[in-house]
């Protein structure tokens, strides 16, 4: 197919970074409330996070709450307990789900491909009931409050994250170095051998890639950058709500990876701003919305399991 | 800890054994599942809760708490039929993971779906007063109902082995749980078989959910921990065994109890440390073949 | 002295309570193009994966240039220099058939690479492109492999194979499903290689291999039941009998 949809999508291709920089520089503008563009940007990168692990290695979590969980929890621990910066705090954030991911990841790899699906859920069920019972630090079933940032300093400048623009391309600024770092590692060799495991693994292994070893490195990779999209999440909301880490958190990635396109670089956000709008839009209607979740989803696996953007890319003639 | 005899470690252990005995029949309907048609059935706790609240519904209905024992695995079993010939089905041949997900959004619709029939909030269901009670078992006195669950599970897993073991169709079970080819083969229309297997698995476990009620909180969200614990128990047996699912169960239930016991708060990790033993010592479960489903 | 590269020493398999070889022990010599043969259930697949490292034996040992690898993980074999094919045949289907190779390739030296630009990678690149065309894949496009012809994915298998710089190449029924012209193609490409490397096959089909094989084993039952030239293993009065009706002249 050729012509302009073709040209732009080529364009976007080679430039996927710079494209969803500038795409997500106006996004706001687009959306009817400010909140609703930085919860997309938020729960894109969540989403895009799962869908390294699941979209391009071809593993199906459902414990990705965790990660979520760890770096909102931790974040927002360090600056209410701590008194930490906000910067360190982020760091802290990302480096205990990198952690939880190290230990999860080396648990759940273990066994066969067939188990990993369960025994991730029952991994993160476990740190659910872990932070839940932790209340002096996690605020147990109230979730952690307090996490108020005013006036932060970025660099040399003071900002005032209080004010939703500057809030959004503050944590825009992570997203689009986020997505950087990703482009990075899908473009590179090690990006190739994620894919070759999810096509054919013991192919992948005769040709002498430990794919085990493989494998943790993706899962803890995934869970980084998840955890960076929690601790955007507590700086955001002010407070970590326990159900960030509830197995509905896990169920939310997956749904927002299929309903945008797994293993697409774009899918993942096409996911979440659907995942949102819809949410947005039936929730007015009806207090059931997550009955029509269910049937949307249930939808998309028996007819559009590329997803919309992937379904997209389709028609476009690009896969 | 003052006060702890071997009796009372005794009936914490039966106790065990009774919390176990749902598990045991959960993993067995997420096993036979499994085993046969090679899918992770993540509505599987929703079956559960479903079959819970149809307890209530038939209870209710008859008044009669056997004629409900009967209804609710038919009932649930029936939309386990429903589920499999319409929406499983058509994703045989496709990404193996399709019907994982699949039954996890139908799972949602379940929930919500409950939640507008009977309410958010969960609905008491009283132990039957034949069966209510307490009763001397020689360490203590301990509930009647709960050892009627112990009886329920052990006459159930009976009458599947001899089911599995002795029948024609238990032997076509068997045959396709080591090799669905050979199956087919035989000239046996493995859909007719695999329909059967989704509704006794789904069925078993709306009858775990019914005998369970009288236990906890009957909630639309029960089966969301009811499914991790089912998980957890199959890993730890093994995926595919039936031995494995009910050598696990138990253990798993009397991990529960007597970590109840001693660290209270504990409890409900205990069953995950369990299951990060088993994967680190031996990842293919108990009971599980190393080498299956890679 | 001859050279042994790859030695099985009493190897036996055993899949529960199904023995699959029964204490076999042959040494290949390098630089020669030798042949596993034998009817259908002889073992020659079980045979095949031993030698390429998918599982280890129950019982014996397989050594490698006078090394004991038994037991070693298989992502091990293709860094000591032991390439193998599938029998059925095994690619990254959805990944192109220059993918395919490059990702062969890489192995060797980028594992763990998170950062570099795979595009810029002009070694790999073009050591990819030149084991599609010595298998003569060189004008393939981009689409998926699992959408080429039966004959080029088997000849794409090799190419892979041969991309971690292997001593020793070892294929599994490389002929399989394939025309005779394709067979021909195939047979001839073998034979080129085997002049660089060892080569050793699997085949169920006597007659491809008594014409251009130096060494031929053949297994029965899971028992070895002849190892020589083809002219010994033809006069071999217990092949004769094994294969009377199914050999032709």
């Amino acid at each position: 197919m050729s012509g302009p949809g073709a040209t732009i999508l080529g364009f976007g291709a080679r430039h996927r970074v710079g494209a969803a920089a500038l795409f997500l520089a106006v996004f706001p503008w687009l959306m009817p409330y400010e909140a609703l563009a930085v919860n997309i940007l938020v729960l894109g990168l969540y989403a895009v996070g799962f869908n390294l692990l699941f979209g391009y290695t071809g593993l199906l979590s459902f414990g990705h709450s965790a990660f979520l969980g760890a770096g909102a929890y931790g974040c927002g621990i360090a600056l209410v307990h701590f008194q930490i910066p906000w910067f360190g705090a982020i760091v802290i954030g990302v480096a205990l789900a990198t952690a939880i991911a190290v230990v999860m990841g080396y648990l759940a790899i273990r066994t066969r491909g067939i188990y990993f699906a369960m025994v991730t859920l029952a991994l993160s069920q476990c740190v659910y009931y872990a932070f839940y019972q932790a209340v002096g630090l996690t605020g147990g079933e109230n979730g952690l409050r307090g996490i108020n940032l005013s006036e932060i300093g970025v660099l040399t400048l003071k900002v005032d994250f209080l004010n939703p623009t500057v809030k959004y391309y503050l944590i825009l600024a992570f997203v689009v170095f986020a997505l950087w770092l990703l482009s990075r590692i899908l473009a590179s060799p090690f990006g190739a051998v994620l894919e070759a495991i999810r096509e054919n693994e013991s192919r992948a292994r005769a040709c002498g890639y430990n794919v085990e070893r493989t494998k943790l490195l993706a899962f803890v990779l995934s869970g980084a950058f998840c955890g960076l999209a929690g601790t955007l999440s507590a700086l955001h909301l002010s407070i970590v709500p326990i159900e960030t880490l509830h197995y509905t958190t896990s169920g939310q990635a997956v749904m927002m990876a299929l309903l945008g396109g797994m293993g697409t670089f774009f899918g993942p956000f096409v996911g979440a701003a659907a995942y949102l709008l819809l949410g947005d839009v039936f929730t007015v209607l009806t207090s059931h919305w997550q009955l029509v979740l269910g049937i949307v989803f249930v939808s998309f696996v028996l007819f559009f399991p590329k997803g919309i953007w992937g379904s997209l890319l389709v028609w476009a003639g690009r896969r | 800890m003052s006060g702890l005899t071997i009796d009372l470690l005794l009936l914490q252990i039966v106790t065990g054994v009774a919390l176990g005995s749902v598990y045991v029949l959960l993993a067995i309907g997420l096993s036979l599942i499994f085993g046969m048609l090679t899918v992770v059935n993540f509505a599987h706790g929703a079956f559960y809760m479903v079959g819970a609240y149809c307890g209530v519904f038939f209870y209710g209905l008859t008044g009669n708490f056997w004629v409900s024992l009967i209804l609710v695995p038919l009932g649930v079993g029936t939309i386990g039929l429903a589920v499999e010939r319409f929406l499983v089905r058509p994703l045989y041949g496709r990404n193996i993971d399709d019907p994982l997900l699949l039954t996890f959004g139908l799972s949602y619709i379940f929930i919500e779906t409950i939640r507008i029939l009977f309410g958010l909030n969960g609905i008491p269901f009283s132990t039957p007063p034949v069966l209510s009670g307490t009763v001397d078992i020689g360490i203590g006195f301990f509930p009647l109902y709960r050892l009627f669950l112990i009886g329920a599970m052990g006459f159930l897993v009976i009458a599947l082995w001899l089911f599995i073991e002795k029948t024609k169709f238990g032997l076509i079970v068997r045959a396709g749980a080591r090799d669905p080819e050979i199956v087919r083969v035989l000239g046996v229309d493995v859909s007719r078989v695999w329909l059967a297997i989704f509704g006794l698995g789904t069925g078993i476990a709306g009858l775990s959910g019914i005998l369970a009620a009288p236990l906890q909180a009957v909630t639309p969200e029960m089966g969301i921990p009811a499914l991790a614990e089912a998980f957890v128990v199959t890993v730890v047996g093994g995926m595919g065994s039936l031995v494995g699912s009910i050598v696990a169960g138990l253990l798993v239930g009397i991990v529960v109890s007597l970590t109840s016991l001693v660290a209270p708060e504990m409890a409900k990790v205990s069953i995950f440390a369990l299951m990060a033993l088993v994967l680190l010592v031996r990842p293919q479960g108990l009971f599980g073949r190393a080498g299956l489903m890679g | 002295m001859t050279d042994v590269i790859l030695a099985t020493e009493g190897v036996s398999k055993q899949f529960g309570k199904f023995i699959a070889l029964n204490n076999i022990s042959v040494a290949f010599e390098r630089g020669k193009l030798a042949a596993i043969i034998g009817p259908n259930g002889a073992g020659k697949s079980t045979y095949f994966n031993i030698l390429s490292g998918a599982y280890p034996p129950t019982g014996g040992r397989l050594l490698y240039r006078g090394r004991d690898v038994t037991g070693l993980p298989q992502h091990r074999f293709a860094h000591i220099g032991i390439a193998k094919s599938f029998q059925i045949t095994n690619i990254f289907p959805k990944l192109s058939a220059f993918e395919n190779v490059r990702v062969a390739v890489q192995a060797r030296h980028r594992r763990y690479d998170l950062w570099t630009a795979r595009e810029s990678l002009t070694e790999v690149n073009d050591r990819a492109r030149e084991l599609l065309t010595m298998v003569g894949l060189d004008r393939m496009d981009d689409r998926a492999a699992e959408d080429a012809a039966h004959g080029e994915q088997r000849a794409l298998e090799i190419a892979m194979a041969l991309a971690s710089e292997p001593d020793l190449l070892l294929l599994d029924e490389p002929t399989a499903g394939m025309s005779p012209e394709e067979t021909q193609v195939m047979m001839r490409l073998i034979v080129k290689l085997s002049e660089t490397r060892t080569v050793i096959l699997v085949e169920h089909k006597m007659k491809l291999v008594m014409g251009i094989c130096e060494r031929i084993v053949v297994l029965h039952h899971g028992e070895l039941l002849a190892d020589g030239t083809p002219a010994e293993v033809r006069s071999n009065t217990d092949v004769k009998r094994v294969y009377l009706g199914q050999e032709k002249s």
